[in-house]
C-alpha cells in the first residue's frame, strides 16, 4: 500500500514536470497565434508590446525547432592547421616548404591530426624539428607540446571571432561549438542570406599595409620571368628570346589565357599580362585564374627580389572597351603595419558620395607607426592588402599623424558593412574552410513540420487504435501511456533546451510503436495467466513481474544502440537518438508503473474483469 | 480480439528449411554487394547536392539539358514526387559559386518557371571519411554491447545466436540496398547516415523479438534432460509466437506511417527499419532460437541458464 502511493506520488510528480515544462511552449505557440489574428499591423504590435516580457520569456523556454524544421545553416569549419605551423615556423626555407607541402596533400586525404603527420614527415626526412620551429634546444616532444597549444588556442580565438563576426551580423541564437583540435561546428538558424554568411565567415580578414616598388621593378621582373618560362619550356631552340618589354602594351587583346600556357609562345607571360605605359601591369578576367596559378608556383617565387610578392587586386578596374581589368602589384612581403592595431571601423560613402569604402582607426601604437611609416614614405604608394588581394594602393601625399586610413575599391555598401564586421573582430589566426555544409530553406522546413506532425498524428492514431481494438479496454491503459510517453519526451527536450528536428520527430514516431511493445508482452502474458485459470488480480501481479525481465533486457539493449548512435552519430542522427532514447527510458515508466496504476484504480471500483484484457 | 491463439508450429523440424532461406536471402546479398556495391550518399561519398523545386510540372530531361548546356556537370534525379530535383556534383567548397551557377542557369533558361533552392548540403572529403569511421565504429560497438549484455543476462550461446541473427538482419537489409538501389525515383536507397541509424535502431530491436522468445526458453528449460528440448524450444516459440508479431506489428505499424508521411529525407531509413524488422522478427523464431538449439544438441551439455526465476 505505501509502495502504491509512492507510485501515485512519483506519476503526479512526473506529470507535473512534464506540463510545467511545456507550459512556455504552448504560450509561445498561443502567443504567435494571437498575434497572427490581429487584422492590422499596429494592434499586433501594441499587443507584442504590452506583453514583451511575458512572449519573450516564453520563447526563451519553449521547444525549440531543429534547423532542418525552421530553417537555416549548418556549417562546419576547419582550422587550416597546416597554415598555422607554417606562420609559426621560422628559416623557412626551400625544403621547409616541401616538406610542409606533403603534409598538406596528406592532411587533405586522411583524419590524422597534422602536427603527427609533421613530426612523422621530419622523422622521415631525419630533420628536427627544432630546425624551423622555437629554440634549438627544444627537443621535438617539446615543441610538438608547444604547437598542440599553439592549435588550441588557434581553434579558441577562431571560435571567439567567428561568434563576433556572427553577431554583428545578427543571428537569432548561433551555436558555435569545437570539435576535436581544428573543427568549429556552427549552426546558424533561420538565416536567409547564406552567400553573405558563407562569404561572412570563410575570410581570414588578414589587414596588411605594404609599400608598393617602383614600377621599374615590377617591370624587370616581369621581363625575367618571362625570359625564365620561355628557357623553362620545351619550345624549340630556335625560339627567339623574348624581346624587351618596350612595345609590349597592348598585346593583351590578343591573348588566349589557356593557349598561352603552352610552350609555343615566344613571350609566354605577356600573353596574359598586360603593361601599360605608366608602368603598372594588370590580367584580363579570362587570365587571372592561370596567372594566380603561375604566381603560386614555388620556382615563378624564387625569381622575385628579395622580400617581395605578387599580388593580385581585389576588384578590377574596367578597361576602355568595358572589360575587366585586374591590377598587378609589386609589393613587400614584409608588411609596414598589419590589422591588429585597428580599433574602429566603419562603413560609409566616399567624398563622392557614391563610393562605399570602410573608414578605420588605429590604437596608439598603431598611429604612432602609421605616421612614421607616412611620413617616411611620402610619394611612394602604400598597398593595402586583404586577405593576399589588393584593394587599393594610394600614393602617401603626406604624414598621417591621426591614424586614420580608408580602404576604397568596394563594390556595394553590403560588402563595406561585411568589410566593417570583419575588421572590427579581428583577423583569424589562421585561414577556416568550410568543410561541411547543410542548409535548409524555410519552406522546405514548413513542409518537414507539416510532414512530421501528419507521422506523429497518423501513428499515434494506428497504434492506439490497434491497442484498443486487440486489447479493448486494457489498451486505454495503454493508450493513457502512450500519451504520457510522448508528453515526457518532449518536455525533456523542452527542459534541456534540445531542439527537436525531422529525425527527432521519426525518433517520437518509432518510439510510439515500441513503447506500447511493454504492454503487449505484460498483456500477453496476463491473458495467459487468465488462460490458465488464474483470477484477474493475481494475473495481473503474475503478468507484470514475468513480463518484465523481457521488457528490461529489450529496453536495455535499444538503449545502448541509441546510445552509440548518440555517441557516434553526427548533427541530425543524433536527433534521433536522442528522442529515441528519452522514449525508451520513460516507456519503462509509463508502460509498466503507469499502466499497473490504471488497472489497480479499475480494479478498485470494479471496473476491470476477465474479458477486459480482450 | 487473438491472433496465433494456441498455436502449435513446429518451427525446429523446418528448420533447415529456414536456415537455406536465410543463406539463400543472404548470398544473393552478398553477391549483389560484391557486383554492383552500393549506393552511397553524400555523407560518406562527400561532394555537394542541391534541392530544387520548380512551381510548375517540368520533365527531368529539360531540367537537366538545361544545367548542362551550362556547363555545370554532375547528375540530376527526380526526388520525391513533387517538382522537386537533386541536383549532385563534386565538392569544391564554394558553395555560393554553385548556387549562383544554377540559379542562373536555371533563371535564364526556364522562365516561367520559377525555381527554388531548397537545400544545400556539402560534405567534404574529410568529413565524409569521418562519418564512415564513426558509422562503422558504432555498429561494431553496438554489437559487442548487445552480445555482452545478453550473454551476461543469458548464456554465451543464445548471445552469440541473437548477434548472429542482428548479422544475418543487417546484412539482409544491406543487399536489399544493393539489389534496390536505384531502381525506384519515390526512393534512392542509398547509404548514408540515417541508414546507419537504421541499422543500429534494427540491431536494437532484432535482439528484442529474439530475447522474449529466450525469455521464455529459460523459464521452461530449467531442470530438463536434452531429449526434451526440441519440445521445450517448439512449445515456448508457439507460446510466445503472438507476442513476437504483435510486438512487431505496432512498430511496423509506426514505421509505415514514417514511410507514407514523413517524406523522401526519412523514406530510405523508413525502408531499412521497416524490412529490418520484419526479417528481425523472422530470424528471432527461424533463426536465433534454432541455432541455439542445434548448438546445444550438438554440444551436448546441460545449459546454465543465469537469471532463470523460480516460481
Amino acid at each position: 500500500m505505501k509502495n502504491k502511493r509512492f507510485n501515485l506520488l512519483l506519476i503526479a510528480v512526473v506529470t507535473l514536470v512534464a506540463v510545467w515544462s511545456l507550459w512556455p511552449t504552448w504560450r509561445d505557440y498561443s502567443f504567435s497565434t494571437h498575434l497572427g489574428s490581429f487584422k492590422s499591423g499596429p494592434d499586433s504590435l501594441r499587443y507584442a508590446m504590452s506583453n514583451r516580457d511575458e512572449i519573450e520569456n516564453a520563447r526563451k523556454k519553449s521547444l525549440k525547432l531543429g534547423l532542418d524544421l525552421k530553417g537555416g545553416m549548418h556549417l562546419v569549419m576547419e582550422v587550416d592547421q597546416v597554415d598555422l605551423f607554417e606562420q609559426k615556423a621560422w628559416n623557412k626555407d626551400a625544403k621547409f616548404a616541401a616538406i610542409m607541402n606533403t603534409v598538406r596533400t596528406k592532411a587533405s586525404q586522411s583524419d590524422a591530426r597534422v602536427i603527427d603527420l609533421i613530426s612523422a614527415e621530419f622523422k622521415n626526412e631525419n630533420m628536427r624539428l627544432s630546425r624551423y620551429f622555437y629554440d634549438i634546444r627544444n627537443s621535438d616532444q617539446e615543441i610538438v607540446k608547444k604547437l598542440e597549444k599553439e592549435s588550441d588556442d588557434a581553434l579558441g580565438r577562431a571560435k571567439e571571432i567567428i561568434r563576433n563576426r556572427i553577431d554583428q551580423y545578427g543571428v537569432a541564437e548561433p551555436v558555435i561549438t569545437t570539435q576535436g583540435s581544428r573543427k568549429l561546428i556552427i549552426e546558424l538558424p533561420g538565416v536567409s542570406d547564406e552567400n553573405r554568411v558563407r562569404n561572412l565567415l570563410k575570410g581570414t580578414a588578414k589587414l596588411e599595409f605594404r609599400l608598393l616598388r617602383d614600377p621599374e621593378i615590377l617591370v624587370r621582373t616581369l621581363d625575367r620571368l618571362n625570359t625564365y618560362l620561355v628557357q623553362n619550356s620545351v619550345a624549340p631552340p630556335s625560339a627567339p628570346v623574348a624581346d624587351s618589354s618596350a612595345a609590349v602594351s597592348a598585346r593583351l587583346k590578343a591573348a588566349k589565357p589557356v593557349v598561352a600556357a603552352k610552350p609555343t609562345s615566344a613571350k609566354p607571360l605577356y600573353d596574359v599580362i598586360g603593361i601599360f605605359q605608366n608602368g603598372t601591369a594588370y590580367t584580363t578576367e579570362h587570365s587571372k585564374e592561370f596567372v594566380v596559378s603561375l604566381l603560386h608556383r614555388s620556382d615563378i617565387q624564387a625569381l622575385l627580389p628579395q622580400d617581395t610578392e605578387l599580388l593580385l587586386s581585389a576588384k578590377p578596374d574596367i578597361g576602355k572597351n568595358g572589360e575587366k581589368l585586374f591590377p598587378i602589384y609589386l609589393v613587400r612581403k614584409t608588411p609596414e603595419l598589419t590589422g591588429g592595431v585597428i580599433t574602429e571601423a566603419k562603413a560609409t560613402f566616399g567624398s563622392q558620395g557614391v563610393q562605399p569604402e570602410v573608414l578605420m582607426s588605429m590604437n596608439s601604437e598603431g598611429t604612432s607607426k602609421w605616421a612614421r611609416i607616412t611620413g617616411a614614405n611620402i610619394g611612394k604608394r602604400i598597398a593595402i592588402v586583404l586577405d593576399g588581394a589588393v584593394y587599393s594602393a594610394p600614393v602617401v601625399q603626406s604624414k598621417i599623424p591621426s591614424g586614420n586610413s580608408v580602404i576604397n575599391g568596394i563594390e556595394s555598401l553590403e560588402e563595406a558593412k561585411d568589410l566593417e564586421i570583419v575588421l572590427k573582430a579581428g583577423a583569424l589566426p589562421a585561414p577556416v574552410r568550410i568543410i561541411e555544409e547543410r542548409s535548409v530553406g524555410p519552406s522546405l522546413g514548413a513542409d518537414y513540420i507539416r510532414a512530421g506532425v501528419l507521422s506523429l498524428a497518423w501513428a499515434f492514431c494506428a497504434v492506439s487504435v490497434f491497442m484498443l481494438v486487440y486489447y479493448k479496454k486494457a489498451g486505454i491503459a495503454a493508450d493513457i501511456a502512450l500519451v504520457l510517453n510522448i508528453v515526457i519526451v518532449l518536455s525533456v527536450l523542452a527542459g534541456f533546451n534540445a531542439s527537436l528536428s525531422l529525425p527527432g520527430i521519426a525518433g517520437i514516431v518509432l518510439t510510439i510503436g515500441m513503447a506500447v511493445d511493454a504492454n503487449v508482452l505484460i498483456y500477453e502474458r496476463i491473458r495467459e495467466e487468465l488462460d490458465a485459470g488464474k483470477a484477474l488480480t493475481s494475473a495481473i501481479e503474475v503478468g507484470y513481474d514475468r513480463a518484465f525481465s523481457s521488457i528490461l533486457d529489450s529496453h536495455v539493449t535499444t538503449l545502448c544502440a541509441a546510445f552509440l548512435l548518440f555517441t557516434y552519430g553526427i548533427g541530425p542522427i543524433q536527433g534521433f537518438a536522442l528522442t529515441l532514447m528519452i522514449g525508451t527510458a520513460a516507456s519503462l515508466f509509463t508502460s509498466i508503473v503507469v499502466t499497473k496504476e490504471i488497472f489497480s484504480f479499475l480494479i478498485g471500483r470494479n471496473l476491470m474483469t476477465q474479458k477486459s484484457f480482450g | 480480439m487473438r491472433i496465433f491463439h494456441k498455436t502449435s508450429f513446429d518451427f525446429i523440424r523446418f528448420r533447415k528449411i529456414a536456415y537455406g532461406f536465410s543463406l539463400v536471402l543472404l548470398a544473393s546479398g552478398l553477391i549483389s554487394l560484391a557486383v554492383k556495391g552500393l549506393n552511397y550518399g553524400i555523407d560518406f561519398r562527400g561532394g555537394s547536392e542541391v534541392l530544387i523545386r520548380f512551381d510548375k510540372n517540368i520533365d527531368v530531361s529539360t531540367v537537366r539539358s538545361v544545367l548542362d548546356v551550362a556547363g555545370i556537370s554532375g547528375s540530376l534525379k527526380q526526388y520525391g514526387l513533387d517538382r522537386s530535383f537533386l541536383f549532385s556534383t563534386v565538392f569544391n567548397g564554394d558553395t555560393n559559386d554553385l548556387k549562383s551557377l544554377v540559379s542562373h542557369a536555371l533563371d535564364d533558361r526556364l522562365k516561367g518557371n520559377r525555381h527554388e533552392i531548397v537545400r544545400i548540403d556539402a560534405v567534404g572529403p574529410s568529413i565524409a571519411s569521418d562519418l564512415k569511421w564513426s558509422a562503422v565504429k558504432a555498429l561494431l560497438a553496438s554489437l559487442l554491447a548487445i552480445l555482452l549484455y545478453v550473454g551476461f543476462r543469458f548464456e554465451l550461446k543464445f548471445a552469440t545466436a541473437g548477434v548472429v541473427a542482428i548479422f544475418h538482419d543487417i546484412l539482409t537489409v544491406l543487399g536489399l540496398f544493393s539489389i534496390l538501389g536505384g531502381l525506384f525515383d519515390f526512393m534512392p536507397l542509398e547509404m548514408d547516415q540515417s541508414i546507419i541509424a537504421a541499422f543500429l535502431t534494427i540491431a536494437g530491436y532484432s535482439i528484442t523479438d529474439t530475447v522474449v522468445v529466450y525469455d521464455r526458453i529459460r523459464e521452461r528449460i530449467r531442470g530438463q534432460k536434452p531429449s526434451e528440448y526440441e519440445r521445450i524450444f517448439n512449445e515456448s516459440m508457439n507460446q510466445t509466437l503472438s507476442r513476437t508479431i504483435i510486438t512487431s506489428g505496432t512498430v511496423l505499424l509506426s514505421v509505415l506511417v514514417l514511410f507514407i508521411f514523413a517524406g523522401p529525407a526519412i523514406r530510405g531509413f523508413a525502408f531499412a527499419v521497416f524490412v529490418g524488422i520484419l526479417i528481425g522478427t523472422y530470424s528471432s523464431i527461424f533463426v536465433a532460437a534454432p541455432l541455439v538449439y542445434d548448438w546445444l544438441r550438438l554440444s551436448k551439455s546441460p545449459v546454465h541458464l543465469r537469471g532463470s526465476k523460480v516460481s
